[in-house]
């Protein structure tokens, strides 16, 4: 069988050579970072020419700082209080209970939509909520949430999370939900079953699979906030990115080591989940429209 | 990561087909109240989020509140300036420009995107060794978290960072480009970092689109003598039309988002040579503390935009209606 790719490419290998090519652009940055990470201070920047992939001298003295605080291998002048900890925290419970509210919100509405022929109008008013950029509409946002005392909370960053990525929980249920058969769950109603108990006997068993999937999707986009938490946290809170403009010294200017080590461990996460939710991402891309 | 004016209507269409299913099962009464319950939620949380910043919103844009005057958002009257803001906007060259580069940096970041991604989906539409390794790895980089995508790129722009070393060692001389502090370098460096990032993105969508192109059809035309050319233009871009509108469509709207990486890399610098609109507000709210002035701007954004997405969302249902009545 040919394709017309076999028709372009009559050499195998030119395939993989343009494949190994488009592979490094895409990889050098992550690869870049994550060798950063080892590196000590000394070479963080290096002389013209010298370009050093790996790590002459590994230390793991960045991640030691951004969990102590200092460092051996950093000059004393660099000792910060706030350790990355917090931020780690911060960024796990808030996008963990943002996604939840989302998740929660929107199966039950697509669900509400699609067997009940409820709220005709939510589809088109969550994917306009996707919109604007969100710092056109962050203003109020910041006036309300100072009024509701929500500033620099974590309920407060995890309230504006599940709203802003409960269009994605909503659309993505909703296709996953249009594609299950209802004759089950019509049958078990008929034989008289309680509503609520078909939702979580029938109809979640179901789309167990599809429920994962958005959970993932919903918190790795949530994982990847920056503008929100900017805007709506201090200090108390501050998730993972915020606290990485922290990562400075008067005297020696961006400490990239340490940027990179938490960088990298800010990383892993959705990567993992990425990987695992693979199949379904241009559903989530797409808001539905389109499935691989 | 996304969204889209274009795929509501695709989907839209497509969800119509279930709405309701259990309908019959329950009779209008439990319909109705299981309706009523599941939703609540949603439509609770929406009109938090709507009612209220609107209305603040249209009644602080009236002023020339600040936070600076020491009273509350709620006697912005005392400073009442009917429609001063919006015809500051008009006035502002600064906003235009930002407006302007923002289109700019877009049409250039999301045409560069769409061409790599579509190269390389035609890479992978056939199978192959170690295929399904190749396609996860490409994968990765959209998964990276923006902001640290920022410094990463932060770290590879530097002057003694690994991208002019790279360009050193291909040259053979040495190339010590202060990338980040001259206008064009830094454009040419923000926009590599999406194009990193989100090339993968379009990669994934119109792979997705072009493996949906019949097999059959491609043989067909194969055996007839059709060229490598004539099967791409004629057979799979015209099949896979859609998938390209919804792809682009998606990108340009999140591209318009842009802030994370050009508020790490460059603040919107040197000057205003980065400055996007996002950027642009983010310095008024936070550098200036012109509230009233952001949210006339804002106000601004969200009707235009409004509009536009309205206007699109008419013409495809125009061709569709119009296609099906040709059909």
């Amino acid at each position: 069988m040919k394709s017309f790719l076999q028709i372009l490419l009559p050499l195998r290998f030119l395939r993989h050579l343009l494949l190994l090519l488009a592979l490094f652009a895409a990889l050098f940055p992550i690869a870049w970072m994550a060798s950063m990470a080892f590196k000590p201070m000394a070479e963080w920047t290096a002389a013209s020419g010298d370009l050093t992939w790996l790590p002459k001298a590994p230390t793991l003295g960045n991640f030691q700082y951004i969990f102590t605080g200092v460092s051996d291998d950093y000059p004393s002048s660099t000792a910060m209080e706030k350790t990355a900890w917090r931020p780690i925290i911060a960024s796990l419970l808030v996008s963990g209970i943002g996604t939840l509210i989302a998740t929660i919100a929107g199966t039950l509405a697509a669900y509400g939509f699609s067997r009940f022929d409820r709220g005709r109008g939510l589809p088109l008013v969550l994917a306009q909520q996707r919109l604007f950029p969100p710092l056109a509409v962050i203003i109020p946002v910041m006036i309300m949430w100072a009024y509701l005392d929500l500033i620099d909370s974590w309920w407060g960053l995890a309230l504006i999370y599940g709203i802003v990525t409960l269009p994605f929980a909503f659309w993505l249920m909703l296709t996953f939900l249009d594609e299950v058969p209802v004759e089950l769950e019509e049958a078990a109603l008929i034989e008289g079953a309680r509503p609520y108990r078909v939702f979580l006997r029938v109809t979640l068993p179901l789309v167990k699979p599809a429920l994962a999937t958005t959970l993932l999707f919903v918190f790795i986009l949530n994982w990847s906030d920056y503008v929100l938490a900017l805007m709506l946290t201090r200090e108390q809170w501050v998730t993972i990115p915020v606290f990485m403009n922290d990562l400075n010294s008067a005297q020696t200017g961006q400490l990239y080591g340490a940027k990179a080590a938490l960088g990298l461990i800010a990383i892993v996460p959705p990567m993992i989940v990425g990987m695992l939710i693979q199949k379904h991402l241009v559903r989530g891309l797409t808001f539905g429209a389109l499935k691989q | 990561m996304s969204a889209g004016s274009e795929s509501p209507a695709v989907a839209a269409a497509t969800a119509a087909a279930g709405g309701g299913r259990l309908a019959d099962a329950l009779g209008p009464r439990l319909t109705r109240r299981i309706g009523i319950a599941t939703t609540l939620p949603t439509q609770l949380l929406l009109i938090f989020i709507i009612a209220f910043p609107t209305l603040v919103t249209v009644y602080i844009s009236l002023t020339a509140w600040t936070p600076l005057d020491g009273i509350t958002w709620v006697q912005a009257y005392t400073s009442w300036s009917w429609f001063d803001n919006y015809i500051e906007i008009f006035q502002d060259g600064r906003l235009g420009g930002a407006i302007l580069r923002t289109l700019f940096i877009v049409a250039v970041a999301v045409t560069s995107e769409f061409l790599l991604g579509f190269g390389l989906a035609l890479l992978f539409v056939d199978k192959f060794a170690f295929r399904p390794i190749y396609y996860s790895l490409f994968l990765l980089p959209m998964m990276v978290v923006p902001a640290v995508s920022g410094y990463m790129f932060l770290i590879l722009f530097q002057s003694t960072g690994p991208i002019n070393q790279l360009i050193s060692f291909v040259t053979g001389h040495p190339f010590e480009m202060v990338w980040l502090t001259n206008r064009t370098t830094a454009t040419i460096a923000v926009i590599a970092a999406d194009v990193w990032q989100w090339t993968p993105m379009m990669f994934l969508i119109l792979l997705a689109g072009l493996i949906g192109v019949p097999q059959d059809q491609i043989k067909a035309a194969r055996l007839l003598g059709a060229s490598w050319g004539q099967i791409l233009t004629r057979i799979s871009l015209p099949r896979i039309r859609a998938v390209i509108v919804i792809a682009i469509g998606i990108r340009f709207i999140e591209a318009l988002k842009l802030f994370d990486v050009m508020f790490i890399m460059t603040k919107g610098g040197p000057g205003v040579a980065t400055e996007t609109l996002s950027l642009y507000i983010y310095k008024r709210t936070f550098g200036d503390l012109e509230w009233a002035y952001v949210a006339a701007i804002g106000l601004t954004i969200v009707i235009v935009m409004s509009l536009a997405a309205i206007a699109t969302l008419s013409a495809v249902r125009r061709i569709k209606a119009r296609r099906a009545a040709a059909a």
